[in-house]
């Protein structure tokens, strides 16, 4: 088993160390960079600090040098992105840290995923995420998506002030069997069960596995609304994405 | 811990609220509203429905009178939502209907830097904020000294995320904090000036929203960015200010307690009791029964509960955690004055 001194960068291990408390999530985090190149966390290092210059310099570099998209995308990006998360999920950092986080990402990405699209890869699965209609926030729906192409997710973003209409008509045009609607305003968020009921009345909610968030909204609200899944952050977002959609499948038979 | 309500003789609803906000004894715990109670069966009761009564004056009162007359809250507030200012700043807002409050284009920023903002000359007499100050004037009229009414100003920070947008403003605050601090700086004119006028045509208090939640930043945020401003503006709006800020902020409360505000209006994702502990007696608190899973879901023994847990942990104003959603039923809302008229029987007796 992988140690973290197996670690070669410093900051990335004084970051396990100081950040990250759950022993699963030692395991997985220690074993993931300790299989990556001193590049990839050299990445993972500058994504975390918010270094966004740095990032679009290093990513660029390591394509230049040779090494696959998808290399630099999961040992670079992603797993950065992973620790930031934990941060995010237990306080240690707030919205404008991870802001900086994604920015870097972003800036990484920007170099990543004109080669990923060319070459043709499955994605892992396809959702339509959007702000339900009459609300116009929008930060936390932005940072599930970038966390959910990040785990290897087609995304389609309806935006902002999305009416049951636009989702049903996304998630058929796009085939999705995952769908994400994001509210942050009291007023709003009984919006989320409108569009289940419309997906209902339709005929078309078996099609398609719904989950819900935003500050307000808690799991019990999830559940009154006959949502399938609830996730708190943007971490959780993913995980509930794929456990959906292996739900999904389970249910299909596939 | 609250005060005792023995020896204390009956109170107007202004008297109470305004003795609950320095934190002297009163009759009985009063039912305060710092935002809004405005819902589509009120809304339908006095035919003063949104957005028509976000912009016109006389239903913006009969809306906001009901809170009074038809819930029987101590307080009557007539802003229902939080874009008056920025709609007179010149940012774009989304109007909306009978079923929604109006919101702010965040998409669309009137301002790229701090050196974009300047508080325009009518800023005082645009429709969106002339129609405030008007409305304060009709309930104040109607009202005399009967009710304690509640104006409302934006701080800073809120007024910030609607000018420049939610992530474009978090983002500068991370790479430049000195820049940060002179937007701040440059908007707060229109907070004072909001306020004061809001004073000048009759308010007894004003709720001071500035959304520096915790879902959002951290509580050291808080302190290096807001906390001098806030100790400012208790100089400089010389009227109890109920600082409102939604989400988790034990963290800041310390903080808050030591502004000098008279009151911090705090969200159910803190709970009474350790709010309570956390504010240590520096600053009364108003709150905090849960929005959209108790007053919006739940029923009537639910509510009764949260207002319970309040009233036993000596929160000194009792009512909703933040502005309620518009379906709310008013049976619930109801149920807040009565619990608390109710609790203070039993123990009186």
């Amino acid at each position: 088993m992988p140690e973290i001194s197996d670690i070669e960068n410093e900051f990335i291990r004084d970051e396990i160390e100081e950040f990250i408390e759950r022993p699963n999530e030692i395991e997985r985090t220690v074993s993931t960079f300790a299989k990556a190149r001193p590049e990839m966390q050299t990445i993972a290092a500058a994504l975390i600090d918010g270094d966004n210059h740095t990032v679009d310099q290093l990513t660029r570099k390591a394509l230049d040098s040779g090494i696959e998209a998808l290399e630099v995308m999961d040992y670079g990006l992603i797993s950065g992105m992973g620790i930031v998360g934990i941060k995010f999920r237990e306080n240690f950092i707030f919205v404008p840290e991870v802001l900086a986080c994604a920015r870097a990402m972003k800036a990484g990405m920007t170099h990543i995923e004109p080669i990923l699209s060319a070459s043709g890869i499955e994605p892992v699965g396809t959702v339509v995420m959007g702000t339900v209609k009459g609300d116009l926030h929008d930060i936390g729906k932005n940072l599930c998506i970038m966390m959910l192409r990040g785990a290897g997710f087609v995304v389609h973003d309806l935006g902002v002030d999305t009416s049951f209409d636009e989702f049903m008509e996304a998630v058929e045009e796009n085939e999705a069997r995952l769908m994400g609607m994001s509210a942050l305003l009291t007023t709003t968020m009984p919006y989320m069960g409108t569009t289940i009921e419309a997906f209902i009345d339709e005929d078309i909610r078996d099609d398609v596995k719904i989950m819900v968030g935003g500050a307000p909204v808690t799991q019990e609200f999830a559940d009154d609304m006959g949502a399938d899944g609830y996730g708190k952050d943007a971490l959780a977002c993913v995980e509930l994405a794929k456990s959906l959609l292996e739900e999904a499948a389970r249910d299909t038979g596939l | 811990m609250t005060t005792k309500s023995e020896n204390v003789l009956p109170m107007t609803s202004r008297e109470r609220v305004l003795a609950a906000l320095q934190r002297k004894p009163v009759d009985r715990t009063p039912c305060c509203n710092p935002t809004s109670l405005a819902t589509v069966e009120l809304m339908d009761l006095v035919d003063a429905p949104f957005p028509q009564a976000n912009r016109e004056p006389e239903m913006m009162a009969r809306l906001a009178e009901t809170g009074h007359t038809e819930l029987g809250f101590d307080t009557i507030m007539p802003v229902f939502s939080i874009i008056q200012e920025s709609s007179a700043l010149g940012c774009k807002i989304q109007w909306e209907q009978k079923d929604n409050w109006p919101t702010v284009r965040m998409r669309e920023p009137i301002y790229l830097e701090p050196e974009d903002i300047k508080i325009p000359s009518d800023f005082l007499t645009h429709q969106d904020t002339r129609c405030v100050l008007e409305t304060i004037r009709i309930l104040r009229r109607r009202f005399g000294n009967e009710v304690a009414i509640i104006g409302k100003t934006m701080g800073p920070w809120s007024l910030a995320y609607h000018c420049f947008g939610v992530e474009p403003f978090l983002l500068l605050s991370l790479d430049d904090p000195g820049r940060t601090m002179l937007c701040l700086d440059k908007l707060k004119k229109a907070t004072i000036e909001f306020g004061v006028a809001q004073i000048e045509a009759g308010a007894d208090a004003l709720t001071l929203p500035d959304h520096a939640t915790g879902d959002l930043v951290s509580g050291e945020y808080y302190e290096r960015f807001l906390k001098d401003l806030h100790t400012e503006f208790v100089e400089r709006i010389p009227i109890p200010l109920i600082l409102h800020i939604c989400g988790r902020t034990v963290d800041r409360m310390g903080f808050i307690a030591q502004t000098g505000m008279a009151a911090f209006h705090y969200d159910s994702k803190n709970k009474p009791k350790e709010s309570m502990d956390a504010v240590k007696d520096g600053i009364a608190l108003v709150g905090n029964i849960n929005n959209p899973e108790t007053l919006f879901s739940k029923g009537t023994e639910e509510v009764r509960e949260e207002v319970t847990q309040n009233l036993e942990a000596g929160v000194q104003l009792i009512g909703p955690e933040c502005a309620i959603p518009l379906q709310t039923s008013i049976e619930n809302l109801k149920e807040i004055p009565i619990t608390v008229k109710n609790w203070h029987e039993h123990h009186a007796a």
